[in-house]
């Protein structure tokens, strides 16, 4: 073939990488942009779409024991079902866990909600880390399945087919918010952020509508979850720390625009591409002090931008009766 | 205040007499101490029949459990004033506990001092951290609500925790300080006076000085009254602007000290504070957002909590009972559930007024509803009785 395959090849994980964080960022801004539901936690509902669709989809990894001690604890399942239900379990996990975590702490001001999700996600890390035989501990689990197998691997085709889709349900995922958000649901949800005492002057049973935009949100992040293995191929319990998978998605939103999905997508290829110029960078400079002047400038971008333009690049569509 | 009324005549009432009388027996002083002395006396019991139960060891998590509580209670006060003031959850606390800590080590280690000047210098160092973030920072997010301020917190502490990262690099370091050895009282509890000593006594320390700042001083007062109704404390003419610059420049003074603390116990490290966050915020909430008293009591709920249930996990984590991996590892867990327990029945905290809940949920209204039926049923039979 005339066209270098490498550098294609390249691109592709580059954007998958970043749909992944898109579909994240998509979840948390109906909770935070439409609804006005601030989830600090959303690394763990990553984690739980992450850790059931790798469950679901690898093949069995038995502990391997030499002279009686457990030398790899290997993890659950191996159950080698296909992506497509991979993914479903990994939305109905993450969605029921968003539900769970709602139902207490929904009722609360936002600031008790931020807490209550922090501490969620940091738990459910721990837990991961700790819960070796289920879960494969530090070791995370490996050898998981690529979406069609070529068979002698083939890294340009395997990139396309990612690619494709990623962009598929990036696709979908945009057309079925766009579609219910201009619904009346979707209204009851920006009326919530809004006001919610008038909202539910009107009658509006608000809090199951916002436990509903929670669940939905979580559910979300949980198919970013099964993107994510399928573009990583190995889980390491280290990519749900706060700084890697919570507040990066902070500021993808932010920069985009709250409450319009198309800035979002924007800030997540964004923000998802200064990550990936520190990774090309990291080739030239000693140290890896690199990777923590990214987290810096993501630290000093959040405080810039909340303070100087909270509405990001793309604003919220006003909707206002002519 | 509610002074009752002097009994007996106090001693020289010139014009500057002293009105501080700590000691003045009032009635509700001393149902309050009652109730105290009985919870003591719950504890003592529970912690005694614990040990007789299951051997000494018990002992010795209750003490770490003080000294816990003891760092969290210094911790969470400084959280929670500010918290008060300015009304939002301070995310970069961990991380500017961090700062104390690396402050005090760099004037320890570096420069060859006393740790008790590495603390003091970390201090001043943090106090004026604090009046610069809300200079340059949180001053411009006055009324945006909660969010935006804990978005730019978070900001803070992951340009306060990398810096650590790039400046002093990962590896955990150690104050030089020589804190004597572990001494056995009997076998299997081991106590290092100087250490827990010296932690217990700054925790107490701080505590009273906090409650002498609170109760008997005009700043106190001013905080209280600002952290209660910023437009009342405005119009009654206190310097607002002054009063959330002091409870910057307190909360993180309180905010190295723990940190300091923390070092002591462990080790120096870039996340050695953001680790303790989460059980600080379960402190705070469950004592009540805003209440420095709440704060002690919750340190102390939720430090004792997470180390005396470390045998417990650690039974549970035997292959004959559950058989879970590194199950004492999950104590992080038990402030987090008690958070909730919390959240689900008494949001406002133990000791808190502000109201934290927007609308009645699910739970709460549901078993509202249940409890108004039953005091109707009650009220039915009752009548029926009467008339009957």
């Amino acid at each position: 073939m005339a066209i270098d395959t490498g550098i294609l090849t390249n691109v592709a994980l580059f954007a998958s990488f970043s749909i992944v964080y898109a579909v994240l960022a998509i979840g948390f801004n109906l909770q935070w942009g439409y609804t006005g539901l601030f989830n600090a936690g959303i690394a763990g509902f990553f984690l739980i779409g992450a850790y059931t669709a790798a469950i679901i989809t690898t093949p069995p990894d038995p502990p391997t024991v030499l002279g009686g001690v457990v030398i790899v604890p290997g993890h659950w399942g191996g159950l080698s079902w296909p992506f497509v239900v991979g993914a479903s379990f990994a939305m109905i996990f993450s969605g029921l866990a968003a539900a769970l975590i709602a139902i207490p702490t929904l009722r609360l001001r936002a600031d008790y909600l931020a807490i209550a999700t922090l501490a969620f996600a940091e738990i459910i890390r721990r837990v991961t880390i700790n819960f070796d035989t289920f879960t494969g501990g530090t070791n995370g689990i490996t050898r998981i399945p690529r979406l069609i197998t070529y068979e002698p691997p083939d890294p340009f085709a395997g990139g396309m087919v990612l690619l494709g889709v990623g962009a598929l349900v990036l696709l979908a995922v945009f057309l079925l918010l766009h579609f219910t958000l201009e619904s009346p649901w979707g209204r009851v949800l920006r009326a919530i952020r809004e006001d919610e005492v008038a909202t539910m002057a009107l009658g509006k049973n608000t809090l199951l509508s916002k436990i509903q935009a929670f669940a939905l949100g979580g559910a979300i992040m949980g198919l970013a979850g099964a993107l994510f293995i399928e573009t990583k191929s190995y889980l390491d319990p280290q990519d749900f720390a706060p700084a890697l998978a919570t507040f990066p998605i902070w500021v993808m939103v932010i920069v985009g625009g709250a409450a319009n999905n198309r800035g979002v997508i924007i800030g997540a290829f964004l923000i998802y591409g200064m990550e990936y110029v520190s990774v090309l960078l990291k080739d030239y400079v000693a140290s890896n002090a690199i990777y923590y002047v990214r987290l810096m400038i993501i630290g000093a971008l959040l405080i810039i931008l909340i303070i100087y333009r909270p509405q990001g690049l793309l604003p919220e569509r006003r909707r206002v009766l002519k | 205040m509610a002074d009752s009324p002097a009994t007996e005549s106090s001693v020289a009432a010139g014009p500057h007499a002293l009105r501080w009388r700590p000691f003045h027996l009032t009635a509700a002083l001393r149902r309050r101490i009652l109730r105290a002395l009985i919870v003591v006396v719950i504890f003592v019991a529970f912690v005694g029949g614990l040990t007789a139960a299951f051997g000494i060891s018990i002992l010795q998590y209750t003490l770490y459990g003080f000294r816990t509580s003891a760092i969290v209670i210094v911790a969470a006060i400084g959280l929670t004033l500010i918290y008060g003031i300015r009304g939002f959850a301070n995310f970069a606390y961990g991380d500017l506990m961090t700062l104390g800590a690396y402050v005090a080590l760099f004037v320890n280690v570096n420069a060859q001092l006393s740790i008790i000047w590495g603390a003091i210098t970390s201090f001043f160092v943090l106090v004026l951290v604090g009046i610069v973030l809300e200079i340059l920072i949180f001053s411009r997010l006055e009324g945006r609500g909660p969010v935006a301020p804990i978005v730019a917190s978070v900001g803070v502490g992951l340009i306060i925790q990398n810096g650590i990262y790039v400046v002093a690099e990962a590896q955990p370091r150690l104050f030089s300080v020589s804190l004597g050895q572990e001494v056995q009282i009997v076998p299997g509890l081991g106590i290092s006076w100087l250490r827990d000593g010296v932690i217990l006594g700054v925790g107490l320390g701080f505590m009273l000085v906090i409650h002498t700042l609170l109760t008997y001083t005009n700043l106190g007062k001013a905080m209280r009254a600002t952290a209660d109704n910023l437009e009342l404390a405005k119009a009654t003419g206190i310097d607002t602007k002054r009063v959330t610059y002091a409870t910057w420049a307190l909360s993180c003074g309180f905010a190295s000290i723990a940190g300091v603390l923390l070092g002591i116990i462990s080790d120096v490290q870039p996340l050695r504070g953001v680790t303790s966050l989460l059980l600080i915020f379960a402190a705070v909430i469950v004592g009540g957002i805003g209440s420095a008293y709440g704060a002690m009591l919750g340190g102390l709920v939720v430090g004792l909590s997470q180390e005396m249930v470390v045998p417990l996990l650690v039974w549970l984590g035997r292959p004959d009972v559950l058989g879970i991996p590194h199950a004492d590892a999950y104590n992080v867990a038990v402030p987090f559930l008690i958070l909730i327990l919390v959240l689900l029945f008494r949001p406002s905290g133990i000791a808190g007024r502000q109201a934290a809940i927007v609308p009645r949920g699910v739970l709460a209204g549901a078993i509202a509803k249940a409890r108004a039926a039953r005091r109707t049923r009650l009220a039915a039979i009752d009548a029926g009785r009467k008339s009957g």
